[in-house]
């Protein structure tokens, strides 16, 4: 299964040395392994979304161990200070290893 | 008779070779992770013989005092607290106290950040507190915590 995600700038025309929050959407269950199905009466294994790592050109800015009492669908704001122009990149990691990444420019007004 | 024995026997072999490692893989992966997380523990561990200093003065939570749905909490810090080279905060840990699995989030920082900040959404599955934990990069714990009401829980 594919990884869904969405990472965005909150803020609008934001200047170098702006601290700015950037948005995380991960589209991606959280199951706590703790749960049935319904139909079937079996335990539902534990699968959730694991590590989340922000790069901005090139340093770590920001680094996320999930784990399972997120809300499913995770939704996480960070802030980030404006250094320049570039990139925000990230990385997901899920409990099974798969991974995705997702990047958003940053683009100050000057 | 033995055409029919030997259906019967191929049905009974695909049967086991299908079915059970399915089933098996479910019922071990069950058995292997279905740890429980206590709250004490994961603090325990967070404080490494430390003590926690009260981080109610500088951390600013934004939680709904009576959400309208356990499954979905949203849950805001901010940590007035300075994010210079050499003193800021590290790390930013949220644990709920009363679910059957406690941790939900650490975030590591660096002063690139610039501001101690978190907005995340979490799961309660009965009412209880929320426990924010706050270290800065020279060992200092902050603690703060807030009683949520749940009255429909998110499972947990």
């Amino acid at each position: 299964m594919e990884l869904r995600g969405i990472v965005k700038i909150l803020d609008q025309n934001y200047k170098v040395g702006d601290i700015v929050k950037a948005k995380i959407i991960i589209i991606h269950k959280m199951d706590t392994g703790f749960t049935k199905d319904k139909e079937s009466g079996k335990t539902i294994p534990r699968f959730y979304m694991k590590e989340i790592t922000a790069t901005y050109n090139g340093t770590r800015v920001g680094h996320f161990n999930l784990d399972v009492a997120m809300s499913q669908n995770p939704v996480i704001q960070f802030p980030l200070k404006v250094m320049g122009a570039g990139t925000l990149v990230i990385d997901f990691v899920n409990s099974n290893g798969e991974k995705a990444q997702k990047s958003v420019e940053i683009t100050p007004v000057s | 008779m033995q055409r029919r024995n030997f259906i019967k026997g191929a049905f009974a072999l695909s049967a086991i070779g299908l079915i059970d490692p399915m089933f098996l893989g479910h019922a071990l992966r069950a058995e292997e992770e279905a740890i429980e997380m206590p709250a004490e523990g994961l603090l325990r561990d967070y404080l490494a013989g430390k003590s926690a200093e009260d981080g109610s003065s500088i951390m600013q939570l934004n939680i709904p005092e009576t959400p309208e749905n356990g499954a979905v909490v949203p849950v805001e810090v901010t940590i007035n607290h300075p994010m210079t080279a050499d003193n800021y905060i590290s790390n930013i840990t949220i644990l709920a106290t009363k679910n059957k699995a406690n941790k939900a989030i650490s975030f590591d920082l660096t002063p690139a950040n610039g501001m101690a900040y978190l907005y995340v959404n979490i799961k309660l599955g009965q009412t209880q507190d929320v426990i924010i934990l706050a270290k800065t990069n020279q060992g200092k714990i902050y603690k703060a915590s807030k009683t949520v009401r749940v009255a429909l829980g998110g499972c947990s």
